[in-house]
């Protein structure tokens, strides 16, 4: 700034030196950022997150409707901003108390789905040969006419045989099933239990490792209280299970409260890259990590006595016998983090309170992942954080009546949907559903799917793909979905759902520590008079019953779809007196806690007065009237009725935690009942003792895709579409290779062809490899053929993929390598399990190749049921266990259903 | 949009003879044809038209159906057609029929709204008749103009010459604003990726049609920015993956 000319009249200011100028211009601003000077009538558009939203074109204001997010599993609270009809923006609901206001990358750009060119608009019947792409378009009407022509087949030929177990040919596979009820409705209105989750491609393991200590299936940490967080295996900044919500409170704690973040992960993630302190293990070793630090804890007498001696039920002396081989020298042998940290890391997390752990795929998704889970949890329970302010605390969900009359479940338990081989894997065992079809253990008639791409997200996918074209095993295939997926092109009819901004569904999900209902509902009417699926459900019944014969119908006697969703939310005590479901429809969410302040985020009250948490969940009085009649046992559990409800500990009386005890078990009898070890042990697995010239091939999301279905997306496809081989420098070189070459990972099942991305962030024993690219199908910018075959394919003249895709690499998808490996605990893919070799490529290798063998997969399926409970390679593992090897329980179908 | 309703000439003002009732007539008579052929799948009666009393007339304007489309069994014929018109404009993949879609690349933007504007003001409602039908579909656009040439040819009949005005600065405006900067270059597009000769006969007599159209109402200098819009191919970028790095994520 040049000295200022101003006039030079009399009493007008004179020449402005520069230094005045600065001086002067520097007060100005101090004034102004506490006085606000400048002017009261400008303000940034759009500026509060929950606020008005106004048309940039006309000025109108735009309507606001609320929802829950289905982008991904998380089920953050949402608002859609619609002007004339359409979806124009998509931002955080500020009154849902777990996500605040916040939306992720996925969330923001959901609106793409429904205007999507390449969505599924209407029913598809195939005229082709399966798979071929050959359809014919029909009505809704025909649609669901036909569909419950081939469902009324089978119900007449289990009544004409009276076999009730033919019903059980009625299968219905989702990958992600958010509809509160609706799918069991309908598979047991029609007499199934077929029902087949995707949890053991998820995170089943993890799940089976915590419900038997304490009840619920996963931890809701209190990051942003905390002091001290220890992290295994979890992108939580990015990825993991809640995500947002998780996220937002890991850096309120990290940032905010001065929290230590340690993380352990095989990969420098982005949580890892956040963290203080941040270790590589080889891949399946958290868990002997976890037991040495539990090691340290017991052995210098850093627990909680207390704690494990009234809410446990295992004794210090105990544990400290069971840990005694879990020394940190035979963890940083196993893993190869160094004995002294982890001395350290237990130390600091014993002693400084609050502190938390948080554990998501990396430990879980092995063999043997449900000890690791179980190893982790205990580090919690040791050191008597459960459930304490800034601790390790319960998740917090709130239930939702179903509508009545409710179809009973199916009389005859279904093989397919519980494999009795793995009693444990309270989530099933989905991965081995087509192995046990080819095998001829199950025959299905209809086969039905949800949310769900088995062929292209399950390990060995190729062998789904095998399963879904043979017309001989799965007769007639019907997919739900909205888009072209790898699954769905395989079926014979499709009955498009819409998309998640479109329809009706009930929520609950525990992802923080206020528990809270929310809804979908359409916020606009469905695209081009798309039908959602509940109606589906409810044209289908109605047809496969016309008459009230079958005594189903009564079942979805729902005039419509927000019928059904007010029987769900108008009879719930306190939302009814605010308003029901239409409370919801205006709110989304239910009970409102207060308002996120804009200064701290934290929830406030009118006042302006933290709205806190609610903890010591389990230490809550059982009510005067259940403890009338009731019992208490010698070891203080209260039962009534033959069901334990609380514990009695001293003399107060508690409801305890979700056990047959009431009490933390970290001792699982169910486990040993099935040879297993009860307590959490370390089990060296096969990729542990890899030859030199193999690598542990792990996988990993990103934080702008799901799995599968975000990969049409527009703008999330630009930010990320392929997904080089993440290998260590070392690594690489002894192998020549440089960054970017062509490489060729091979394992047992066969090899794909991809290239190398060098980073020193990964273990030099491990690669690494993103999900969500390489797609053959879900629509032209996933498979990008508009590169390949421009005459045929880009015709459909999106502008937006004809000119604005930048890129020409969709990527590779590791799938089809990946071995089938299950834990026979949990029940969990051990997705990081697979040996892998890694090469340059090999002349005439071409960028996407991929070669698999189905033979070789279904070997893998015999070697995995080796490991299971009745397997020949259990007993070998478990030598350890006292129990009658020749005794233990027989196989058996899960009774009355699922 | 509008620079091109600037072009349009003033020689369409409509002239109440015999001839030019006729030709409104007949005009509206084949966007109707097309508009049914691409609209739906094609159905019993208008194939039945097609292969009798059309059979000649449409020969004798060019468009020769092959001798497979009259030898085939109806409802083989009608079962074929239905498999190709799905997979060429409904399903997956497809050639989108919808203005939308080729001028944002998503489905049910303005171009639905401006279409369904021009019906309202022309006295129609638009009511899908399956799942995933958009006011902006060519087929309805071209049936609109159908309307509208009828609307003309009829109120030339009656000698309300206001309305039949009307009804050709209706049709002069929807043919160069809605359809003119797109269709008869998309409908290029479609008949290359038609697999069945039958609609890449249709296509082909449409864009035919439809510069034939455009040409009687734009001058030089307002076709030739047509045809330049219309000409807007894809990026053919060249699908070599290996070429670029893999760092950089």
């Amino acid at each position: 700034m040049s000295d200022l000319a101003t006039r030079n009249t009399e009493g007008d200011i004179g020449r402005l030196s520069r230094r005045d100028f600065i001086k002067l211009g520097a007060a100005v601003g101090a004034a102004a950022g506490t006085l606000s000077l400048g002017s009261r009538r400008l303000m940034a558009m759009e500026q509060e997150l929950g606020g008005d939203d106004i048309s940039a074109v006309t000025g109108a204001q735009r309507q606001s409707v609320p929802y829950t997010c289905l982008a991904c599993n998380i089920e953050d609270g949402g608002v859609a901003f619609v002007e004339n009809g359409r979806i124009v923006k998509l931002e955080g609901n500020m009154d849902h108390p777990n996500t605040r206001g916040k939306l992720c990358a996925k969330g923001n750009s959901g609106f793409l789905h429904v205007y999507d060119p390449d969505r599924i608009m209407t029913p598809l019947l195939r005229t082709g040969k399966r798979g071929e792409g050959k359809w014919k378009r029909i009505s809704y009407d025909e649609a669901t006419s036909l569909l419950a022509k081939k469902l009324r087949e089978v119900i007449d030929r289990a009544q004409s045989e009276g076999d009730e177990a033919i019903l059980n040919e009625i299968v219905f596979k989702w990958g992600r099933n958010r509809t509160g009820g609706a799918v069991h409705r309908f598979m047991h209105a029609l007499g199934s239990n077929t029902m087949i989750n995707h949890t053991n491609i998820c995170e089943s393991s993890k799940k089976v490792g915590l419900e038997p200590s304490w009840g619920p299936d996963i931890e809701s940490c209190d990051w942003a209280n905390t002091k001290y967080i220890i992290n295994f295996g979890s992108n939580v900044l990015e990825t993991a299970y809640f995500m947002n919500p998780n996220a937002q409170r890991l850096v309120d704690g990290v940032v905010g409260n001065k929290a230590k973040l340690v993380s352990f992960d095989v990969r420098l993630s982005n949580t890892s890259g956040f963290a203080d302190e941040a270790y590589f293990p080889y891949p399946g070793t958290d868990g002997v990590i976890a037991l040495a630090m539990a090691h340290v804890i017991m052995n210098e007498g850093l627990y909680d006595a207390a704690f494990i001696r009234d809410w446990t039920n295992v004794t210090a002396e105990q544990l400290i016998a069971h840990l005694k081989p879990y020394t940190p020298e035979f963890a940083e042998q196993e893993s190869t983090v160094p004995a002294r940290d982890i001395r350290r890391i237990a130390r600091e997390f014993a002693t400084t309170k609050p502190a938390t752990t948080f554990s998501y795929r990396g430990p879980a998704k092995h063999v043997y992942g449900a000890y690791q889970e179980a190893a982790i949890h205990m580090l919690n329970v040791i050191t008597g954080n459960v459930e304490k302010k800034g601790g390790y605390c319960l998740p917090r969900g709130m239930d939702w009546p179903q509508p009545q009359p409710e179809p009973p479940k199916g009389k005859t338990a279904s093989l397919l949907a519980a494999p009795p081989l793995y009693p444990l894997a309270s989530h099933h065992v989905s991965t081995h559903v087509p192995y046990m079809i080819m095998k001829g253990e199950a025959k299905v008639s209809v086969w039905m799917h949800l949310y769900d791409n088995p062929v292209y997200t399950y390990p060995s996918s190729h062998v789904w793909a095998h399963l879904f074209k043979d017309e001989a095993l799965l007769p007639f295939v019907v997919s739900f979905s909205p888009y072209m997926s790898e699954t769905t092109e395989l079926a014979d009819l499709i009955i498009p759902d819409v998309t998640y901004l479109e329809r009706h569904d009930p929520e609950s999900m525990p992802s923080g520590l206020y528990p809270c209902l929310s809804i979908r509902q359409p916020v606009v009417k469905p695209l081009g008079g798309t039908q959602e699926f509940r109606q589906t459900l409810i044209d289908v019944i109605k047809k496969v019953d016309p008459d009230g014969s079958l005594g189903i119908q009564q079942y979805f006697a729902f005039n419509s779809v927000e019928d059904w969703m007010r029987a769900h939310f108008d009879a719930i005590p306190g939302l009814k007196d605010e308003g029901g479901w239409d409370l919801m429809k205006r709110k989304g969410v239910w009970p409102i806690y207060g308002q996120v302040d804009k200064t701290t985020a934290k929830l406030v009250d009118k006042n302006g007065n933290e709205v806190e948490p609610e903890y010591g969940l389990y230490k809550k009085p059982v009510p005067a009237a259940d403890l009338e009649g009731a019992e208490v046992g010698e070891d203080g559990t209260i039962r009534k009725d033959g069901k334990a409800i609380g514990v009695r500990i001293g003399d107060q009386s508690y409801v305890g935690f979700g056990t047959p005890s009431r009490r933390i078990e970290l001792y699982k009898q169910s486990f040993k009942d099935y040879g297993f070890n009860p307590l959490p042990v370390y089990k060296r697995l096969p990729s542990r003792d890899k030859r030199s010239d193999e690598l542990v091939l792990t996988t990993f999301k990103v934080n702008v895709h799901t799995q599968s279905r975000t990969a049409s997306i527009k703008y999330l496809a630009e930010l990320y579409h392929k997904n080089p081989v993440w290998i260590n420098p070392k690594t690489a070189a002894a192998r020549g290779i440089a960054d970017g070459d062509l490489i060729r990972v091979t394992s047992d099942v066969g090899h794909i062809v991809t290239r190398a991305h060098i980073t020193e962030g990964i273990h030099p024993d491990v690669v690494a490899v993103s999900t969500a690219c390489g797609h053959s199908a879900y629509g032209r910018l996933s498979q990008l053929k508009q590169k390949e075959a421009a005459e045929e394919w880009a015709q459909g003249g999106d502008p937006d993929i004809t000119h604005n895709v930048w890129w020409d690499d969709k990527g590779v998808h590791p799938n089809p390598i990946i071995r089938l490996s299950v834990d026979p605990i949990g029940g969990s893919q051990g997705w990081y399990d697979t040996l892998v070799r890694v090469n340059k490529a090999e002349p005439g290798d071409h960028y996407g190749d991929v070669e698999t063998s189905v033979e070789v997969s279904i070997k893998d399926y015999e070697q995995t049921l080796r490991l299971a409970y009745t397997g020949d390679l259990h007993r070998i593992n478990h030598k350890e266990v006292d129990i009658d090897w020749d005794h233990l329980p027989q196989p058996a179908l899960h009774a009355g259903g699922h | 949009m509008q620079t091109h309703h600037q072009t349009a000439t003033q020689s369409s003002r409509p002239v109440a003879s015999d001839e030019t009732i006729e030709e409104r007539a007949a005009l509206s008579g084949l966007y109707k044809l097309i508009a049914r052929c691409l609209e739906e799948e094609l159905d019993r009666e208008t194939l039945r038209l097609l292969r009798g009393a059309l059979r000649e007339p449409l020969s004798a304007a060019g468009w020769t159906l092959d001798a497979d489309f009259f030898a085939t069994a109806e409802d083989t014929l009608l079962e074929v057609l239905a498999e190709e018109y799905t997979g060429l404009l409904v399903a997956p993949g497809c050639v989108n029929p919808h203005a939308s879609v080729f001028e944002t690349g998503a489905l049910f933007r303005e171009p639905c709204d401006r279409a369904a504007a021009a019906y309202r003001e022309a006295g129609f409602d638009y009511r899908r008749r399956l799942s995933g039908e958009f006011p902006d579909h060519i087929g309805t656009l071209l049936g609109f103009l159908g309307h509208l040439a009828e609307a003309e040819a009829e109120a030339l009949r009656r000698g309300d010459t206001e309305a039949a005005e009307q009804a050709r600065q209706r049709y002069d405006r929807f043919l160069l604003e809605q359809l003119g900067p797109w269709a008869p270059g998309w409908c290029q597009r479609a008949a290359r990726a038609a697999l069945h000769p039958f609609y890449r006969q249709v296509l082909q007599f449409t864009e035919q049609l439809l510069w034939q159209a455009l040409a009687e109402i734009t001058d030089r200098r307002g076709l030739k920015e047509l045809l330049a819009k219309n000409r807007r191919e894809p990026q053919k970028l060249d699908y070599n993956a290996d070429f670029r790095k893999a760092s950089g994520l």
